[in-house]
């Protein structure tokens, strides 16, 4: 019983240790007799999305190609002073790096045209996804602050979308808990999440009012019930996860034709809500305590899907009278 | 791995294990509490839906933490793990001291249980690193500690966000089931 996993495990790694040996000389026999690089491969076998830009994102990362990890090493940089986040900049800087590949892999640019497009198309999406890691690390370092007007505005909006014609009586008041706060005062709930968690909530609420009214409602169920921003600032952190693990990239490349943003990301969190609601009502938990336990199994669904390259996953709105 | 786990399977001798229960309000620093005891990273903490639970290895016991959320609404779900508890942990954040009159109530209500009758209990004095928190002793004379008698206590001033004073108590914890 014990070994097998561990003769699994030996062959895997003696598997993965050839390939790596031998994937130079694989490449070169497919490319004398193909006359293509493994990049044009890709970019010209692959369905554009994420099948095509995970492809070239490995491809490139196995890449021992000194002048390939130099072009990796200097996008990665762009990243850190924000270039993708100006059309302009980042524009240059594709072009310089698709420069360079052709240069360095010989390719003659009359003739693939359709590959140097390809290949900028990928590149824009892969650091695209980098430069929304960063800014979504950005919102969640800086923590929800009361002496903040900004916070302090989005907060009372919140309250606003979720509960409209309900006056909170004062600023600090047990009224939270009826959106699904702890206390007295939500600034603490925020916690690790930072600010990131509230601007995931003001979007679902702002964007799927109605839909977020009526998952608010389901929180307020007597048996089945959930304490609604606990939950959501709890799924924040479970999309952060999914963001930074990597495993969103399958969606976030095939979601838009050109590169993921911050709104995408709310997008995946309005998904993960929508979608968590119905998975938790359909496994009637006996009370609260089951929630780290659903969550779990919940989560593990979402993986299972993000782990196909085609994944793009849509946000179902059952049409309900309530 | 392969190996590493047959080797520590034929090293463990039977370690005894503990039943830990950690309680107090929302916001006191329970989860930080129970990662840094797992060594585990503390900056993303989020508000406990239900509970957390966790099996660390100290000093020849294996302690099984159950970290159960703080929040009005789930307290009274408290009482479903009070049972084979060996040590009850309060975690207390120092700094609200507008809540002390209601995490002394809850407190009180702990130590009137049945099920936790004897039960050695640990009161940590989180978050000594921020401005205004109230020093241990201030906070054990308000909660009256010094009237317990029936059971071993011990308050210990702790930053759970920088582990500071965590292993302190944990070690009073490992000493006080060993006696």
């Amino acid at each position: 019983m014990q070994t097998r996993p561990i003769t699994m495990d030996f062959i895997h790694e003696l598997i993965s240790y050839f390939y790596w040996y031998f994937r130079p000389i694989i490449k070169g026999f497919l490319r004398l007799t193909t006359r293509l690089c493994e990049l044009q491969r890709i970019c010209y076998g692959e369905p554009k999305g994420g099948p095509r830009t995970c492809g070239v994102e490995n491809s490139m990362i196995l890449s021992r190609d000194p002048d390939i990890v130099k072009v990796i090493k200097s996008l990665d940089e762009q990243i850190s002073v924000g270039a993708f986040k100006s059309t302009q900049t980042e524009k240059e800087v594709l072009v310089n790096a698709v420069n360079t590949i052709l240069v360095t892999k010989r390719i003659k640019r009359d003739l693939h045209r359709q590959f140097e497009v390809s290949l900028r198309h990928c590149l824009r999406q892969i650091w695209g996804y980098k430069q929304l890691v960063q800014e979504v690390e950005k919102l969640r370092s800086e923590g929800f602050d009361s002496e903040n007007l900004e916070h302090e505005r989005t907060l009372l909006q919140l309250w606003a979308l979720l509960q409209p014609g309900i006056p909170l009586t004062t600023r600090k008041t047990k009224q939270w808990q009826n959106i699904g706060f702890q206390g007295e005062d939500p600034k603490t709930d925020f916690r690790g999440m930072g600010t990131l968690g509230l601007e995931n909530l003001i979007y679902f609420a702002r964007e799927y009012n109605s839909t977020a009214k009526h998952i608010l409602s389901h929180s307020h169920h007597p048996k089945h019930g959930y304490s609604f921003a606990i939950v959501g600032i709890n799924l924040t952190h479970m999309a952060y996860r999914l963001l930074n693990e990597g495993c969103a990239k399958s969606h976030m490349f095939n979601v838009t034709d050109a590169k993921a943003t911050l709104d995408h990301f709310h997008h995946l969190y309005s998904y993960l809500f929508v979608e968590f609601d119905k998975f938790w009502l359909s496994e009637k938990p006996r009370d609260i305590m089951e929630f780290n336990r659903i969550r779990d199994l919940f989560e593990n669904n979402v993986r299972t899907l993000l782990a196909e390259p085609t994944t793009c996953l849509k946000i179902h709105i059952a049409v309900e009278n309530v | 791995m392969g190996l590493l786990s047959i080797l520590r399977k034929l090293k463990s001798s039977p370690d005894r294990e503990l039943r830990i229960l950690l309680l107090g309000l929302d916001n006191a620093g329970k989860t930080t509490i129970l990662k840094q005891l797992a060594s585990e990273e503390t900056t993303h903490i989020t508000p406990t839906q239900g509970f957390n639970i966790k099996s660390v290895q100290s000093d020849g016991f294996k302690l099984n933490v159950w970290d159960i959320g703080g929040q009005r609404k789930i307290r009274p779900y408290w009482r479903n793990y009070f049972e084979n508890t060996d040590i009850l942990i309060y975690v207390i954040d120092s700094a609200d001291t507008k809540r002390f009159e209601e995490t002394g109530h809850e407190l009180q209500e702990l130590l009137c249980e049945d099920k936790l009758n004897e039960v050695p209990l640990l009161i940590f004095a989180n978050k000594q690193d921020l401005i205004g928190a109230a020093a241990a002793s201030n906070i054990a004379e308000g909660l009256g500690l010094h009237q317990i008698k029936d059971r071993a206590w011990q308050i210990q001033a702790c930053s759970a966000s920088s582990g500071e004073g965590v292993k302190d108590g944990m070690e009073w914890v490992c000493k006080t089931v060993k006696k």
